[in-house]
């Protein structure tokens, strides 16, 4: 780098000085509103008047890890959501909504289930009603089942079959995690998906969807009073399950680097790595945070700068903490380019995660990073529905909802030491998961080997044949 | 009306009656959607236009509820105005700006953008490039600077020419193992032989691996003429500030001339059915689609066409095909249809994928719809339900100050009315039936459209031979 610009970063650094003494955060989420009805369900309202829209969410604490013994129950079930009530035909819900103009979706992580819709204030009230009524009348049957595994199947193909980068974060997680649930992808396994029944999904909806286990937010433009008043009509009459039960598998320490390699017919070769890191809220995360933005934050950080600038060697690379609510992962990822090495890709990519436990991170590196993060963590404020996603995950996983002005001390309090120490801690060799994807060697067959098809289950289609009765 | 009465009434009553269970009101459900409001939805009291003596033109939105700012410069042209043989020079130009401008290289211009922690992007598309910087306020000098030195003064090192150029063609390779983008190419190549939407706006191989800095610098002094852009400034910043900002940087830009568009495509694509399959005979799904021409972004009948697309594929689960192929008959995760508005007509595409056994029962289900809605009219609930989502969708989408910014500039590229934005809903209440029947006419042939499938082509080829000649590619 010449010299002189070199110190005109060096002059930039020092105009940077910390947000807070420059701007004053004006932490909207603060104001949330908390109302608990009788019955358990937690309701968080934000109303603001100068946005056009209001989010409503619907946070319901069940995710993948909580399965039993199909895996995928948790997503599949969320699909099946939008299958009818005993009043309601399938899909009547997104159609209701998107005719009055809003957007509606859903989606399963290994810890949550959301449910989401925005929409133009006056169709609050409707969202309101049809969330409680496939609460209290949700009608699930073999047609409708049928079909939606085949959705869910298609899905599962589309995402993970057949991409490279699904195929490497089912393979990822696996050999991540040996005992935690968290080993399994949220969408399951093919096996599984075939199978669930419809006595499984009713068990798992009367085991986990009961208000006591849902958290509702309202943010944007709406009545405060009108709206709590509304879901303690349409939810008041649900009853509280006790107790929502829990999988109490915990992940034993790791003795021992784990290594795998998935074929798949590819020219970019994928590298990706984990180590154990601690779960959701935990005083490292925001040292964590730092070193993720130090390896990835941009073009000026150490693995764009390791890997696809200087070596020429990978077309993207990043790495960063991973939170759930029950453990966490630091994880590392590289797309190697067509004409680069994957051998060489790995040595010069634990080079990198080395140097976060050999050296202390430079002064001017560290506020890079932390000042990446502090501008970030404001943007999450800019929209209803991204502002009643915060509360909502914040209040399922912390009980509370985190003043921006706490996180950003959080991270500004961060030393180079501290990034160091977490590194020592968690970056450790024997607590290594290394994974390549990579074309399959000569003559290695993927071609399954032929099997006796599987015995039909008790209930349910296995063919992908139309399903009877849906011919709306 | 009656239905709403009624179930006001009937909520009166039931709060007066202590929620009296013979008395509850209507379902929500039950009370039809409102008519489509209309009415303006850009705030012209924090929108303030200005342009400068050399041409540039300037839009500031004010907007003070956090401390941030988000500027840009947008050129009127893209990648359009490249031969085919030169193709992805507009895009490679646009990847280098952003390695060095003004006094610093690489390295330097990377540092002082994330030491503020803000977010530098310049991206080519066919009909415009953009570079876009945003962060702090409290930063506005700098990130003004930064900008105009992106700019205006990008230095196009051949060392970073070199590596970009590298990157895009390991690129061009890496993008062969996903399915989608190999699909996407293909669909291209097969429309528009020949023409510059015959490719990516990355380009091609050959083309861009003959780039060089001079090359790019001349792409560059093309492009970049103030005649040719448009400024824009949203967030924590007065109108006269950003003004100041901008006439201190852009001032004494020269005025140019901007380089004219490229040529339209040739009429009607292809002219017969074909079907072309993209052998990955690994996959255990088929990428789908079906293309042919469609429209202009500046068509006029471009709402009409909207609406009749919403029906069609582009309004979720209101749209006929999503009803069918994924509600009824659980053969894809997804499926939409969609025209891509550019300066000339791009494409029409129904895209999906579905387990590649069911591939030619999915084209079929398409080809289906395609006809029913050239056959008949579609209903009056069907266009009710289509007006409110695209309604609904716009003011959603409109949210931030940012989004009604970057809505007002793209008008500006395609020339179009400055208030379409205030006027769109009342455009969408204006279509009738008879309109959308007529757009359906005019813009779907089903019985000359393309059809495309990424997957294993041993069995494909024979679901799909009797929708037309059969070509089977390499990826």
């Amino acid at each position: 780098m010449p010299k002189s610009a070199c110190l005109a970063a060096l002059a930039l650094l020092v105009a940077a000085a910390p947000l807070a003494a420059r701007a004053k955060v004006d932490d909207p989420a603060l104001r949330t509103r908390v109302t608990t009805l009788d019955n358990g369900l937690t309701i968080l309202t934000l109303p603001d008047p100068t946005t056009p829209a209001v989010s409503f969410q619907m946070w319901v604490k069940v995710g993948s890890r909580d399965e039993a013994r199909y895996t995928g129950l948790a997503h599949l079930f969320e699909h099946m959501m939008f299958r009818g009530t005993d009043r309601l035909p399938p899909e009547s819900h997104e159609r209701l909504i998107e005719s009055r103009g809003g957007r509606v979706n859903a989606f399963t992580t290994a810890d949550h289930t959301v449910y989401h819709a925005d929409v133009a204030p006056d169709a609050l009230p409707l969202v309101i009603e049809l969330e409680a009524e496939r609460l209290a009348h949700l009608h699930i049957d073999e047609a409708t089942l049928a079909s939606e595994r085949e959705v869910v199947l298609e899905e599962r193909r589309q995402r993970t079959e057949d991409q490279p980068t699904g195929r490497v974060f089912e393979a990822l997680l696996n050999l991540s995690f040996m005992a935690h649930p968290y080993r399994v992808p949220v969408i399951g396994w093919r096996s599984d998906i075939e199978q669930v029944s419809v006595a499984v999904c009713r068990d798992f909806f009367d085991t986990y969807y009961a208000p006591n286990n849902i958290v509702v937010s309202i943010s944007g433009a709406f009545d405060e009073e009108d709206a709590i008043a509304r879901v303690r009509r349409a939810f008041g009459r649900l009853e509280r399950v006790e107790p929502i039960p829990r999988n109490p598998t915990r992940e034993p320490p790791q003795r021992g680097e784990r290594r795998a390699t998935v074929y798949f017919d590819v020219r970019s070769p994928i590298l990706a790595a984990t180590w154990h890191a601690p779960k959701s809220g935990h005083p490292d995360g925001e040292a964590l945070d730092v070193a993720s933005l130090v390896l990835s934050g941009g073009r000026s950080s150490r693995l764009y700068r390791g890997l696809v600038y200087e070596a020429q060697q990978a077309l993207a690379a990043e790495g960063g903490y991973w939170e759930l609510d029950d453990a966490g992962i630091f994880y590392a990822f590289a797309m190697v380019r067509p004409d680069g090495d994957i051998a060489r890709v790995e040595k010069l990519f634990f080079a990198e995660t080395d140097r976060l436990r050999d050296e202390l991170v430079p002064e001017a590196e560290l506020a890079k990073a932390k000042r990446q993060i502090e501008v970030s963590l404001l943007r999450g404020t800019a929209t209803a529905h991204a502002l009643g996603s915060r509360i909502a995950r914040d209040w399922v996983s912390f009980g509370r909802i985190r003043p921006i002005e706490e996180r950003l001390a959080a991270y500004r309090a961060v030393s180079a030491a501290d990034v160091q120490r977490v590194a020592r801690t968690y970056l450790r060799d024997e607590d290594r998961n290394v994974l390549h994807l990579v074309a399959p060697a000569a003559g290695v067959s993927l071609e399954e080997p032929a099997a006796p098809a599987p015995a039909a289950p008790p209930e349910g289609r296995q063919d992908p044949a139309p399903a009877p009765g849906d011919g709306r | 009306m009656r239905g709403a009465l009624h179930a006001a009434i009937a909520l009166a009553l039931a709060t007066a009656l202590g929620g009296c269970a013979a008395l509850r009101p209507k379902p929500a459900w039950e009370l039809p959607p409102p008519p489509v409001a209309e009415g303006p939805v850009v705030p012209q009291e924090r929108l303030h236009r200005t342009t400068l003596e050399n041409g540039l033109e300037l839009v500031v939105l004010e907007d003070h509820g956090l401390p941030r700012l988000e500027i840009g410069l947008l050129l009127r042209r893209g990648a359009e105005i490249e031969s085919p043989d030169e193709a992805g020079a507009v895009a490679l130009m646009a990847d280098v700006m952003e390695r060095g401008a003004g006094a610093r290289d690489a390295l330097a211009l990377a540092r002082a953008v994330e030491e503020i922690g803000a977010d530098l992007g310049v991206s080519a598309g066919m009909d415009s490039v953009s570079v876009e910087l945003s962060g702090l306020s409290a930063d506005a000098g700098l990130l003004f600077d930064l900008l105009a030195d992106v700019a205006l003064r990008p230095r196009f090192d051949s060392r970073e020419v070199a590596r970009a150029r590298a990157e895009t063609l390991a690129g061009f390779e890496q993008e062969k193992d996903n399915p989608s983008a190999l699909l996407g190419r293909q669909l291209a190549a097969t429309l528009y032989d020949g023409h510059r939407y015959g490719l990516s706006v990355s380009g091609a191989p050959g083309p861009v691996a003959r780039l060089d800095a001079a090359a790019l610098r001349a792409v560059h002094e093309r492009l970049f003429v103030a005649s040719n852009a448009i400024f824009y400034a949203v967030g924590d910043l007065s109108e006269q500030e950003a003004v100041a900002q901008v006439r201190a940087r852009f001032g004494a830009w020269a005025a140019g001339a901007p380089p004219p568009p490229g040529p339209p495509p040739p009429g009607p694509t292809p002219p017969a059915r074909r079907v072309v399959l993209v052998d990955r005979p690994d996959l255990g799904q088929a990428q789908l689609a079906l293309a042919h021409e469609g429209i202009a972004r500046t068509d006029e009948l471009r709402i009409p066409v909207s609406l009749m697309n919403t029906i069609l594929g582009g309004g979720g689960f209101l749209s006929r095909l999503m009803s069918r192929v994924r509600a009824d008959e659980g053969l894809a995760y997804g499926i939409g249809s969609g025209f891509a508005l550019r300066r000339h007509p791009g494409p029409f595409v129904v895209s999906t994928s579905t387990r590649a056994p069911e591939a030619g029962r999915v084209v079929g289900i398409v080809l289906e719809e395609l006809e029913r809605l050239r056959r008949e009219a579609p209903s009056r609930d069907e266009l009710r339900n289509a007006r409110s989502l695209s309604a609904g969708r716009f003011v959603l989408g409109l949210e931030t100050s940012a989004a009604i910014a970057g809505s007002l500039v793209e008008l500006d590229v395609y020339g179009l009315p400055p208030d379409s934005l205030d006027t769109y809903r009342t455009r969408l209440n204006e279509v009738t039936l008879e309109e959308v029947h007529e757009a359906a006419l005019r813009l779907l042939h089903p019985d000359r459209i393309a059809i495309f499938a990424v997957g294993p082509a041993e069995l494909l080829r024979p679901q799909l031979e009797a929708f037309g000649p059969v070509e089977v590619v390499k990826p």
